[in-house]
C-alpha cells in the first residue's frame, strides 16, 4: 500500500520536478532497471522510454516522420537502411572513450563502415528453441535447422514446432538449412528455400513471433525457431513456474542470424548531448553487462565479461563457441524488388 | 423563414464537428493511400521521391498490375471474404435469439442484459484474444475433453488453438456484440398487437415469425451484418494471434507489407481494393435493406 501512494505521489510530483529528459526509443525490456536509474541520478536527468517490438515498425514509424527521439536501438540491417534514409545523426568518437570497451569483432561492420553513427549495444540470435525432456524422449537433435525443416524428424513433433512469422528471419535459416548465405540473393536459391519451407509447413503448429516463450513455457510447444532472448526468456519462466523440463538453446551447426542491435542518434534528437552520454554510459562493461544478466543478450562489450554472472557462461548465443561464431551472419537490407519478390513468395507460402 | 434559417445554421452546427472530423481523419488519409498507390517505394522504406531527379513526376500503375496480374491476392481477397461471410453468418444465427430474448424481457432485466452483452468491451481486444489461447490451449479443458472423446473412437487427436477454428471462433466471439445491439435496437420497437392480430387470423409459431417479426427486422439484421461483416474481413490481429500456418488472411497479406515488405504502394493498393469491397457490401446492404423495408411499407411481406 505504501507503495501504491509513493508511486502516486511520484507521478502527481513529476511536473514539479521535470528533469531534462531523455527520449529513449528502445526494444520492450532492454534495459535494466537499475540501469537506467543509476544513469538518472548520474546525468541528473529522466529516462523517457517508448518501445518498439520490431525493426519494422521502428522504420515504418520514423519513415512516417515521427520526432522526438533521442537514441534509438535498431539493428544492423535497419541501421543502414536508417543511415541511407538519412535519419540519423553523426556521432562525436570523442564523446564516446567507452568506445575501447567494444570487442573490434562487432565494429567497422559493412552496415555502418567505421561506426560514424551506430555502437554495438548488444546481440541476439536467431536458433532453435527446444523442451529437453521431450527432445531427449523423442531422441531429436537439437544442433541442426534440420529439425525444424526436415519431415524425416518433424513427423514425430507435428503441431508442436512454431517459427518466426518473419520472412527475413524464416528465409535465412532455410537458407542456412540449405547451406547457403543467409544473404544469399539468388532468386533460385530462394525457391529452394522456399520449398523447404512448404515441405515444412505442414507439422508446424503456426507461424508465431509473440506467444511461443509462453507456448513453451507452459509445455504445448517443443521446438521453436526462435530469438536466443526469447529462449532463455522461456526458460526463466518456466523454472520459476516449476515445471519439470527445461527450455534450452540449440546453436544449429549450419550457422544462424546474428542480429546486433546498435545505439544511434536521431538526426532530430532533442538532445544529442544527453544521448551520447546515454552511449557512452551503456558501453561501460558494468552497465552492458546488466542486461546480459537480465535477458541473456549477447555481449560485444570486452569489458562486461567479468560483470556476467557465471552461470550465463554455457548458453550457447551469450558466449556462441568459436567455431560458430564464423558461420554467424548478419543480415543485409534488401533492394525493394528482392523484398517484393520475398513478399510474394511468402504470401503465397502462408496463403496455401 | 427566420426559424428556418436558424434551424439550418443548427443542423450545421450539430453536423458540422463529426462531418469535419470524418473529412480530416478519413477522407484525408485514404486520398493519402490513394496518392500513395501510384508511388514507388523508397530504397529504404517510405516512398521514392515523388518528383524524381530528371523532374519528372513519378506516378505510374506498378502496383496495380501486379495485383491485377498475380491471382494470389484475389485469391486471398476470396479467402477472407469466406471467413467474413462465416462470421457474419454464425453471429447472426447466435444473435438473432439472443436479442429476441432481451427484447422480450421484463425492462429491469433487459437492461442487466444489455450490460452483459457491452461487458466484454471493458476488456482490451488483444487480451480477450489472448485469452482464446488459454481456452482453446491443449492442455486446457475443453482439448482434452474433446481428443478424449475422439480418443475414443480411435480418431486423431485434433489441435484447436492454430487453426482455422480458432480464427473463427474468436472472430464470431469478438464481433457478436455487433450484431446483438442493431438487432435488439429493431426488435424491441417491434408492435406486439401485430403478433397478436396474426394469431387471431390463425397463423401459427412459425408463420407469425417468418412473415411478421423477421420482415420486419429485416433493417437491424442488414446493419448487423454490415457492423460485423466489413470489420471481420479486414482483421488481422486474431489470424496473427490465433491462426494456424495457413490461416493469413488480407488484413496480414497488407500489414505485412507496410512493415516487413516495406512497399508502402502496393499495401495502399490492397487496402484500397479492400475499402471498396467494404464500400460495396455496405452499399447493397443498405440498398437491400432500404428494398425490404420499401416492400414492407407496400404491404407486400
Amino acid at each position: 500500500m505504501t507503495r501504491i501512494l509513493a508511486v502516486v505521489f511520484a507521478l502527481l510530483s513529476l511536473p514539479a520536478l521535470a528533469k531534462d529528459p531523455l527520449h529513449l526509443y528502445n526494444w520492450n525490456n532492454y534495459i535494466a532497471p537499475e540501469t537506467v536509474k543509476r544513469f538518472e541520478e548520474q546525468c541528473n536527468c529522466e529516462v523517457v522510454q517508448t518501445y518498439y517490438s520490431d525493426n519494422e515498425e521502428l522504420l515504418a514509424k520514423l519513415a512516417a516522420g515521427a520526432k522526438g527521439y533521442d537514441v534509438l536501438v535498431p539493428t544492423g540491417n535497419a541501421v543502414q537502411a536508417l543511415i541511407r534514409g538519412k535519419q540519423l545523426r553523426p556521432l562525436d568518437a570523442k564523446a564516446l572513450p567507452n568506445m575501447k570497451n567494444v570487442d573490434p569483432a562487432y565494429l567497422d561492420t559493412p552496415f555502418d563502415p567505421g561506426n560514424k553513427y551506430s555502437v554495438p549495444y548488444a546481440m541476439s540470435t536467431t536458433i532453435i528453441g527446444y523442451n529437453d525432456a521431450k527432445m531427449k524422449e523423442l531422441g531429436l537433435p537439437t544442433d541442426t535447422w534440420a529439425v525444424i525443416f526436415d519431415p524425416k524428424y518433424l513427423a514425430k513433433v507435428k503441431g508442436r514446432v512454431t517459427v518466426l512469422d518473419s520472412p527475413n528471419e524464416l528465409f535465412a535459416a532455410a537458407l542456412k538449412y540449405l547451406g547457403y548465405s543467409a544473404n544469399d540473393t539468388d532468386e533460385k536459391h530462394w525457391k529452394e528455400a522456399a520449398d523447404v519451407i512448404k515441405r515444412a509447413k505442414p507439422y508446424w503448429a503456426a507461424f508465431n513471433a509473440s506467444s511461443y516463450i509462453k507456448e513453451l513455457t507452459v509445455g504445448n510447444i517443443w521446438l521453436v525457431h526462435g530469438y536466443s532472448n526469447d529462449i532463455f526468456q522461456a526458460n526463466l519462466d518456466a523454472q520459476a513456474a516449476g515445471r519439470k523440463f527445461q527450455i534450452l538453446q540449440g546453436m544449429p551447426k549450419e550457422g544462424a542470424v546474428l542480429a546486433v542491435d546498435n545505439m544511434v542518434l536521431h538526426k532530430d534528437a532533442p538532445r544529442p548531448d544527453l544521448g551520447l552520454k546515454f552511449i557512452n554510459f551503456m558501453l561501460d562493461g558494468k552497465n552492458s553487462a546488466e542486461l546480459t544478466n537480465l535477458i541473456g543478450s549477447g555481449n560485444p562489450n570486452l569489458d562486461a565479461a567479468k560483470y556476467i554472472k557465471p552461470e550465463l557462461k554455457a548458453y550457447p548465443a551469450i558466449f556462441p563457441p568459436k567455431q560458430v561464431q564464423a558461420k554467424l551472419e548478419q543480415l543485409h537490407d534488401l533492394t525493394p524488388a528482392q523484398r517484393r519478390l520475398r513478399s510474394r513468395m511468402w504470401t503465397e507460402i502462408k496463403a496455401r | 423563414m427566420t426559424r428556418r434559417h436558424s434551424g439550418r445554421w443548427g443542423k450545421w452546427l450539430v453536423a458540422g464537428p463529426p462531418l469535419v472530423y470524418l473529412f480530416v481523419f478519413f477522407a484525408i488519409p485514404a486520398l493519402i493511400m490513394v496518392v500513395a498507390s501510384f508511388r514507388t517505394p523508397g530504397d529504404f522504406g517510405g516512398l521514392a521521391p515523388l518528383v524524381g531527379a530528371d523532374g519528372e513526376i513519378d506516378l505510374n500503375l506498378e502496383s496495380y498490375t501486379r495485383f491485377f496480374e498475380d491471382a494470389l491476392y484475389a485469391q486471398i481477397f476470396v479467402k477472407s471474404f469466406w471467413y467474413a461471410l462465416a462470421t457474419t453468418l454464425i453471429c447472426l444465427v447466435l444473435a438473432y435469439p439472443l436479442a429476441t430474448l432481451i427484447a422480450n424481457s421484463e425492462r429491469r432485466r433487459r437492461d442487466l442484459l444489455l450490460l452483459l452483452v457491452i461487458l466484454p468491451f471493458w476488456s482490451n481486444f488483444l487480451i480477450r484474444i489472448y485469452a482464446w489461447m488459454i481456452i482453446l490451449g491443449p492442455n486446457a479443458a475443453l482439448a482434452r475433453t474433446l481428443n478424449g472423446v475422439l480418443g475414443a473412437f480411435g480418431q486423431e487427436p485434433v489441435s484447436l488453438l492454430f487453426s482455422a477454428f480458432a480464427v473463427l471462433v474468436c472472430l464470431v466471439y469478438v464481433h457478436l456484440p455487433f450484431m446483438v445491439l442493431p438487432l435488439y435496437a429493431n426488435l424491441e420497437k417491434h408492435d406486439q398487437a401485430l403478433l397478436d392480430a396474426a394469431q387471431d387470423l390463425g397463423a401459427n409459431g412459425w408463420q407469425r415469425f417468418w412473415r411478421i417479426t423477421f420482415p420486419l427486422s429485416l433493417p437491424g439484421v442488414y446493419a448487423g451484418s454490415a457492423l460485423v461483416f466489413i470489420p471481420a474481413f479486414g482483421i488481422f490481429a486474431i489470424p496473427d494471434i490465433l491462426g494456424g500456418p495457413d490461416d493469413s488472411l488480407i488484413g496480414n497479406v497488407i500489414k505485412q507489407q507496410f512493415l516487413e515488405t516495406r512497399d508502402w504502394p502496393f499495401g495502399s493498393v490492397l487496402s484500397i481494393v479492400l475499402t471498396a469491397s467494404a464500400l460495396a457490401f455496405a452499399a447493397l446492404a443498405a440498398w437491400v435493406g432500404r428494398r425490404g423495408v420499401g416492400r414492407l411499407a407496400a404491404g407486400d411481406a
